[in-house]
């Protein structure tokens, strides 16, 4: 064997010792992958949840079809209730560019949900507009949207919290004590803040908020949906409309309400910071796993480390071999975690009504996370291969 | 015709550089108070080609210089020649430089666990500088089936003897065939096949390479093959005995006036050919009448010269005798006798011949010597 192999295969490569020092135990290394994968799954995890649960509160928001939005400029997020006065809408009307100003009302604090066949009321989120009008995308809702013109008529979220009994075929129940229809349904999903979404008109939504059905007062307006004529500046119409309001409302395009609600999530409410400390503490438990496999690793091999250096290997060659294993090791660790996170993602997603999705970006994020700490770990561990003294092992 | 062989005991290279050059060397360890000198004004240089053992107790020493010698301490005080560089002065980044020409045998074999046999000796291989690329298998399985493990070559360390480890230590230090080798107990692994096994490759590098090796040990298999026996006690080389007798004659012959003139190459095939003989006092070594088949050079003592009877000369250190019997081939014209324990080294018949034959400058001398004793 050894003959034939002589002079008939040139072999140029350099001998992959990093490779070799990595895969050389096999009981090691799943001990280790194991070990740092279950680090680089908890990260995943909170980083999944942390993504699910703004895509779950931005889930609404990326539904409403406009160009530009109206809103109180006191509105700290999305779902609080801070209405303005229609006149605005009115003076929105007349700004050039505008091709239609649509009120949206909007309750999280107003309407109780009775779950059908039950006898418990839940709070819920309500939208409602002009049936007439279109100011959601969701294709489900534009397409029965005719149903509601029908007074007490509602549409549900199928996809909402089990116990409210959206998902049944119920055909009726109560909000806020009034017997109400359920004339159809759309699939959106809960958030952390609501468990159930109900779309009506507007003429309903004032009967059930104010209890008199055939005279209400005119319900509150949380937003303004513009769109503007087409081949009209975005920004522009935007600039105008912020001219021609009072400085009570403020003007945010589709991108800027998006970012003013995830930006309330991320940094106001506790949820962002909560998600980044479990990331952060898979961080550290994985670095210190990382760690605990380097150092044990080099103290097994400090001998012959020092025994290149005596051949001649600079220290250079050495600390790329460390700082090599430590980025395959996160890498060999990393495969089957995010594989199991998938899984992880389908059970928890179909167990919590979380939209967990692995995504690219999340996946380039937490490959990042996992060299860094894996990297990280190496770099505190090195200084043993650099004091490693040839002269020792003489 | 003249041109000089690696081989070559005597001049082994063209320039006569040595490979080790070490003067006025000392070393301490620790620091202020705690500071314990080891080493203290060791000299020694080292020629191509030489087998040099260094022994004495443990604790003397040896160790210490073998690391300086290697680059893998810096100096403190004294001048250290390695390859030609001096390693005075040289910051730890030019001495991994110089450790590359270098071939370390460790006491610990420090085989990585996780490589192969061959690649082991590939990591010190894949080092040298102007390898070409294709011969880097064929350099390093080269070097494990010279030592025995052409069927271990695709083994890992795990699966090898201790003696098999050792081996491909030794293959990792010599594949790359350094004009220096550092041992520190090298065989101390080994059983006795390997030992001879590793011992002839150790020789066959010395000849065929021109490799100096310096290695500590108290081998014995070794001992017997060294050409140069450096004892150490407490951090002090206090003996340097030749032992190769080629070399010794050649030290010695290049100090002996009849030889001056003769080139390295003659003086090292006159040296090659010649044995040692000892002689105690009044012991015959040539008897008149007898025929003349030797040519005997004192190496040290004194031989008294007598022709019928009566003493005509004393020859000493330096001197040589029995040429003229082999020149003119008649038999010995008078008696040598020993007059004091006599070191001779002899030159048979044949072997003179064919070193007439070889040299005219040596015939020239002899003619010269042989006309002024007549």
């Amino acid at each position: 064997m050894a003959q034939d192999a002589i002079g008939t295969v040139p072999d140029t490569r350099s001998v992959p010792l990093a490779w070799r020092n990595l895969v050389a135990n096999k009981r090691r290394l799943i001990r280790s992958s194991a070990g740092i994968g279950f680090a680089v799954l908890l990260m995943l995890v909170q980083l999944g949840f942390e993504r699910g649960f703004f895509d779950a509160s931005l889930g609404i928001v990326r539904q409403l079809d406009g160009d530009l939005f109206i809103m109180r400029a006191s509105k700290y997020r999305f779902g609080a209730e801070d209405p303005f006065p229609r006149r605005d809408l009115d003076a929105a009307q007349g700004v050039a560019g505008v091709a239609s100003v649509l009120p949206l009302y909007a309750s999280w604090q107003g309407m109780f949900w009775k779950e059908p066949g039950g006898d418990k009321s839940y709070l819920i989120q309500a939208f409602a507009f002009d049936p007439d009008q279109r100011v959601f995308l969701l294709p489900e809702v534009n397409d029965q949207r005719g149903r509601l013109k029908e007074q007490d008529t509602v549409l549900v979220d199928r996809r909402a919290r089990p116990f409210l009994g959206m998902a049944g075929d119920a055909k009726e129940t109560e909000i806020n004590g009034r017997t109400v229809h359920i004339a159809g349904s759309f699939a959106l999903g809960p958030d952390f803040m609501s468990n159930g979404t109900v779309m009506m008109s507007d003429r309903t939504f004032a009967g059930l908020l104010t209890g008199n059905r055939d005279n209400p007062a005119a319900p509150p307006i949380e937003f303004g949906v513009v769109k503007v004529q087409p081949g009209a500046d975005v920004g522009t119409v935007q600039q105008a409309l912020a001219a021609a309001l009072p400085k009570e409302v403020r003007v945010l395009s589709k991108p800027q309400l998006i970012a003013f609600e995830r930006n309330f999530q991320a940094e106001l409410s506790s949820a962002g910071p909560i998600f980044w400390m479990g990331t952060f503490v898979g961080f550290i438990v994985g670095m210190l796993i990382s760690y605990q496999v380097i150092y044990t690793d080099l103290a097994d091999q400090l001998p012959q480390y020092a025994t290149l250096k005596g051949m001649g290997y600079e220290t250079g060659y050495l600390v790329r071999v460390v700082f090599e294993q430590a980025a395959l090791s996160a890498i060999v660790a990393y495969v089957p975690a995010w594989l199991l996170c998938l899984l992880v993602y389908y059970v928890i997603g179909a167990l919590a009504l979380l939209p967990l999705h692995m995504t690219l970006a999340l996946t380039l994020l937490s490959l990042a996370l996992t060299l860094g700490m894996c990297l990280l770990a190496a770099a505190l561990a090195i200084r043993r291969v650099i004091a490693a003294d040839p002269a020792e092992v003489f | 015709m003249d041109a000089i062989t690696p081989t070559d005991p005597c001049f082994p290279l063209a320039t006569e550089a040595p490979v080790v050059r070490a003067e006025a060397v000392n070393f301490s360890y620790g620091e202020g108070e705690s500071r314990f000198q080891v080493l203290f004004d060791n000299r020694i240089a080292i020629t191509p080609g030489q087998l040099v053992v260094m022994t004495g107790p443990s604790g003397s020493g040896k160790t210490t210089l073998l690391t300086l010698i290697g680059g893998l301490r810096s100096l403190q005080e004294g001048r250290i020649e390695v390859l030609g560089q001096d390693l005075s002065g040289l910051g730890t980044r030019d001495l991994v430089r110089v450790r590359r020409d270098i071939g370390f045998i460790f006491q610990m074999h420090n085989l990585f666990e996780s490589l192969t046999a061959y690649e082991n000796v590939k990591m010190a291989v894949q080092l040298a500088s102007e390898r070409p690329a294709a011969a880097i298998r064929e350099r390093a399985v080269g070097m494990l089936q010279r030592l025995g493990l052409g069927h271990r070559v695709d083994h890992k360390p795990h699966s090898l003897s201790g003696g098999q480890r050792q081996r491909v230590a030794i293959a990792r230090a010599l594949a790359n065939r350094p004009k220096l080798v550092l041992a520190d107990e090298p065989t101390a692994a080994l059983d006795k096949d390997a030992t001879h096994n590793v011992v002839n490759l150790f020789k066959e590098m010395t000849v065929e390479n021109g490799t100096a090796i310096l290695m500590v040990t108290h081998d014995h298999r070794i001992i017997e093959l060294a050409d140069r026996l450096v004892h150490m006690v407490d951090g002090r080389i206090v003996s340097d005995i030749v032992l190769n007798d080629a070399l010794r004659i050649c030290e010695f012959l290049k100090g002996v006036e009849a030889f001056k003139n003769l080139t390295p190459h003659e003086l090292t095939n006159v040296a090659e050919r010649m044995t040692r003989r000892q002689y105690m006092p009044g012991e015959i070594i040539i008897r008149e009448g007898e025929v003349g088949e030797e040519l005997f050079l004192i190496s040290e003592g004194e031989v008294e010269v007598d022709r019928e009877g009566r003493e005509v000369a004393r020859l000493g250190p330096g001197d040589f005798f029995g040429e003229l019997a082999l020149m003119s081939g008649n038999p010995r014209n008078a008696n040598v006798i020993a007059t004091r324990p006599v070191d001779t080294y002899v030159l048979g018949k044949d072997d003179f011949d064919s070193a007439i034959q070889a040299s005219a400058s040596f015939r020239e001398q002899l003619r010269r010597v042989y006309f002024a004793r007549h």
